[in-house]
């Protein structure tokens, strides 16, 4: 049992984002929390809430027992909801030492966001005229608007970072002249040079890359490329064309790509949107040969079929013998992949490898060269923007400890939760998963409008109480008496009997707190909303009522999952405090503020009359209050100044 | 395990009324576990103290302590100074832990709030059951480790009364006749035999009894 292992959505994060902490924060309406938490990571939240690869849902527990948590979507709703917020982090100490970057894109862009915070001065060299690199010139705005990537650049620029545009590497200043001013440089160029299919006619007008069109695209020109069109390929960029395509007004745009759908790394999901959009989809399909008068006319292509050969992990596609076709077309797009492009560091002796990469000799992003860091696209080749992100923080860290003399970083894999038991998910009241409102297809395809158009807040606040809050539940501490009360009461069946002590798998356990209100030795702390906090809570209550020196006043619980944002009618003399579960207002909490002058305790509005997410806390609620009543009237007040109170008792 | 419940409030209230400093001690080992007098019950009873003498007008100074093991000098010893701060203490230990307070803690009058009442086993529901006389003479081994001291209600030795129908006691129909629950016991094990040994009446131990570690 390890109580600090990570929720698996953290684990599988490649910056292992508090995907549970901004989630929760989100569940209580508290989106400035939420954006505050992703901050601490990743300065790219508009960005990854749009076009994340989203390991992390691919692993949600929650998936278990229906849907999993739309994670990706909260980060967006948090970081839309807060463009308008000047929450930017402060500076820390200065060094003198200064770091050039060289590219703006999200590598890049991320590690002077790093450095900045940890005290450096920092300068990004960017080739183009505009930051965002890929994020700008290959994703096309109906998926990733400018607008948003601007939202994220403006915030880490606004850390105080130089920049200067349109400042070619090779062409503008050399490595080593950077090296006589500059104590560090990171190398993150990208990778936007297209690669080609060896195909016959491969130089015939008509044909164009795909990081070329959509660059075109982005820089505000509407390239018509002709009625028909065929996009070669299987990634995001092959769709992103294709969709593109559609919206100039073409009417017949095939994708062909040589595997099948499950092999295409662009995810069903696009491909079904795109379908919606008019995009046909050609798989076990690649070309040989293109041909035309001077122009592009045809693509002549080849059935393909899964190879059976052993010996080869990978599943490999071979062509079909005699299976030769012809389409017909009026342009062709390339978007089989792309290389760096680095001959303009070829002549400081950085080692490149094959495909233009540059070897770096280990995770950090070490090159030949004293002081000179690689990562991103450059060193990977291409990747989602997420793993541009991480290796961006990566370098961030090694140029630090290379700067001050520190010992490299230690990497500890995550340990993560383990997947709910069958019993326990079969316990779990199921909650359908929010569909992310879209722009009708109708108006997609004649603009570059964003298509998904962001959940609404009540969407984005039911979406978050889905989340298990995984990892977040109880924990034991020494005090335990071994009474095991916790066995006893869990409505889940999660606490045991270790051997001199009570047990809590923190992997299985549900976050309800019941153990907690009920552990008689308080040996028992629920992480989702710890004592101490839940004791702030009231007594800020408590001080605010005070404050206005009122004669009495009355305090008032309420679920934070049946009113994430507290009672919509505010009484005057009443003073709330949300908790997580009624079941976790204690007794203690009940008759406490009683001390303090209340004339009054309620539990306002529990959801367990409907079906509340925790199973069988009813009980624990009504046995509360009538444990506080009797209490109540032993000391001399009236029982029915602790009471429950539905809607319908207004 | 020793269990007790706590008092009537009135009581303790009624106890502690001439008093204006209170230390509420609670304790750690059988009246944690047995929902009496652990730090749950503590805070408990001392924020029911408090508004309770606020209402009376008389406002009362009550602090909190719980302690591992008030039958222990030791841990005693440690809230010594703390203590000395108050004119009376609350003990929320057993009868043992409320004595111990008062021996080592000469100055300050000592107040029970708990009503100490038996030794028993816990059975699954969570509720405790007495076991144990405590009789320093045990016969467990003839009768199947069931006692009948504690748990007969006329505490026979020799078998049953006249009483005992259909399994239950005569004196409260919630309680099985013990007998009943050895008898069977003994079939099962394949040791009725034992109960042709006769068990000689006890010696009545003269209080108070001591043991040397």
């Amino acid at each position: 049992m390890n109580i600090s292992a990570m929720p698996p959505c953290q684990g599988a994060c490649p910056i292992n984002t508090d995907v549970r902490g901004y989630v929760s924060a989100i569940a209580r309406g508290d989106v400035e929390t939420a954006i505050g938490i992703i901050h601490q990571v990743n300065p790219f939240p508009s960005v990854c809430g749009r076009i994340c690869i989203r390991a992390c849902e691919s692993v949600c527990r929650r998936a278990q027992i229906d849907e999993p948590i739309s994670i990706a979507a909260l980060k967006r709703f948090a970081a839309d909801q807060t463009k308008d917020l000047k929450s930017f982090h402060k500076r820390g100490p200065f060094y003198n030492e200064k770091v050039a970057v060289i590219g703006g894109g999200p590598s890049g862009l991320t590690a002077a966001h790093d450095l900045t915070l940890l005290g450096y001065n920092v300068t990004v060299f960017e080739a183009h005229k505009e930051l965002g690199g890929m994020l700008i010139r290959g994703i096309p705005e109906y998926r990733l608007p400018k607008s948003a990537v601007k939202a994220d650049i403006d915030f880490i620029l606004s850390m105080g970072i130089e920049v200067k545009t349109g400042m070619v590497l090779g062409r503008d200043f050399s490595i080593d002249e950077l090296l006589k001013d500059y104590q560090a440089v990171f190398l993150a160029l990208g990778s936007e040079r297209s690669i080609f299919p060896k195909c016959k006619g491969i130089e015939k007008p008509g044909i164009i890359t795909a990081v070329e069109f959509l660059k075109q695209v982005s820089e505000g020109h509407r390239p018509y490329l002709g009625e028909s069109i065929v996009v070669v390929g299987g990634g995001h960029t092959a769709v992103d064309a294709a969709r593109t395509c559609i919206r100039l007004g073409a009417h017949d745009v095939t994708v062909i790509y040589r595997r099948t759908v499950k092999e295409m790394p662009a995810g069903k999901g696009e491909v079904e949107e795109a379908e919606h959009e008019g995009v046909k989809f050609k798989f076990l399909t690649a070309p040989v040969e293109f041909i035309g008068n001077g122009k592009v006319e045809k693509v002549r292509c080849v059935k393909m079929q899964l190879s059976h050969a052993s010996g080869s992990k990978r599943q490999s596609f071979l062509p079909v013998k005699d299976s030769e076709f012809d389409i017909n077309t009026d342009a062709v797009i390339l978007a089989i992949g792309y290389n760096p492009k680095t001959d303009s560091i070829e002549e400081v002796e950085i080692i490149s490898g094959k495909k233009g990469t540059i070897v770096v000799k280990d995770e950090l992003g070490t090159t030949n060269i004293k002081g000179v860091f690689a990562g991103g696209d450059v060193v990977s080749g291409p990747q989602s923007v997420i793993h541009a992100i991480a290796s961006g923080k990566k370098a961030a860290d090694a140029i630090h400890r290379y700067l001050r003399n520190l010992p490299p970083k230690e990497i500890e894999e995550p340990v993560v939760l383990r997947p709910l038991d069958e019993r326990i998910v079969s316990l779990i009241i199921k909650a359908v998963r929010q569909k992310m409102p879209m722009l009708p297809t109708e108006e997609r395809i004649k603009s570059f409008n964003e298509v998904q158009l962001g959940f609404t807040w009540d969407q984005a606040v039911s979406e978050a109480q889905r989340c298990l809050n995984c990892g977040a539940g109880a924990v034991i501490s020494e005090d335990c008496a071994a009474c095991f009360n916790c066995v006893l009461v869990c409505p889940y069946g999660v606490p045991t009997a270790g051997e001199e002590k009570a047990q809590i798998d923190i992997s299985q356990c549900q976050a309800c707190g019941i153990c907690a209100s009920e552990c008689p030795a308080s040996a028992i702390d629920v992480k989702l909303e710890t004592r101490e906090v839940g004791r702030k809570k009231l007594k800020k209550a408590v001080d605010d009522a005070k404050k206005e020196e009122l004669k009495d006043f009355t305090i008032n619980f309420y679920c934070q999952y049946e009113q994430p944002t507290g009672p919509s009618e505010k009484k005057k003399g009443t003073y709330t405090v949300g908790k997580p579960c009624m079941a976790r207002v204690s007794v203690y909490q009940l008759i406490q503020p009683f001390e303090e002058g209340s004339k009054a305790v309620e539990i306002h509005k529990c959801g367990h009359k409907k079906d509340c997410r925790f199973k069988g806390c009813e009980k624990w609620i009504i046995k509360h209050i009538e444990r506080a009543q009797k209490m109540l009237k032993d000391i001399g007040i009236d029982a029915d100044h602790v009471k429950l109170i539905f809607e319908d008792d207004k | 395990m020793v269990i007790a419940e706590i008092k009537p409030f009135e009581e303790i209230k009624n106890l502690l009324k001439k008093y204006k400093k209170i230390l509420v001690a609670g304790c750690g080992s059988c009246v944690t576990v047995c929902l009496s007098g652990g730090k749950k019950q503590v805070e408990l009873l001392a924020s029911a103290l408090r508004t309770a003498r606020k209402i009376e007008g008389d406002d009362v100074v009550v602090g909190e302590k719980v302690i591992p093991r008030q039958c222990e000098p030791k841990f005693v010893d440690q809230i010594k100074d703390e203590a000395s701060q108050y004119d009376a203490i609350l003990s929320m230990g057993c009868g043992a832990g409320v004595q111990e307070i008062a021996e080592r803690i000469e100055n300050i009058p000592v107040f029970p709030a708990l009503n100490t009442t038996f030794i028993g086993m816990a059975d699954e529901q969570g509720q405790y059951l007495e076991v144990c006389a405590a009789c320093g003479d045990c016969i467990l081994s003839m009768t199947g480790g069931i006692c009948p001291v504690t748990r007969c209600a006329k505490s026979l030795i020799n078998g049953p009364c006249g009483g005992s129908r259909g399994g239950l006691c005569e004196v409260s129909k919630d309680n099985p006749c013990v007998w009943q629950l050895i008898y069977d016991r003994l079939v099962k094990l394949n040791m009725l035999y034992l109960l042709k040994g006769i068990s000689q009446p006890k010696t009545r131990s003269v209080h108070p009894r001591r043991m040397v570690r």
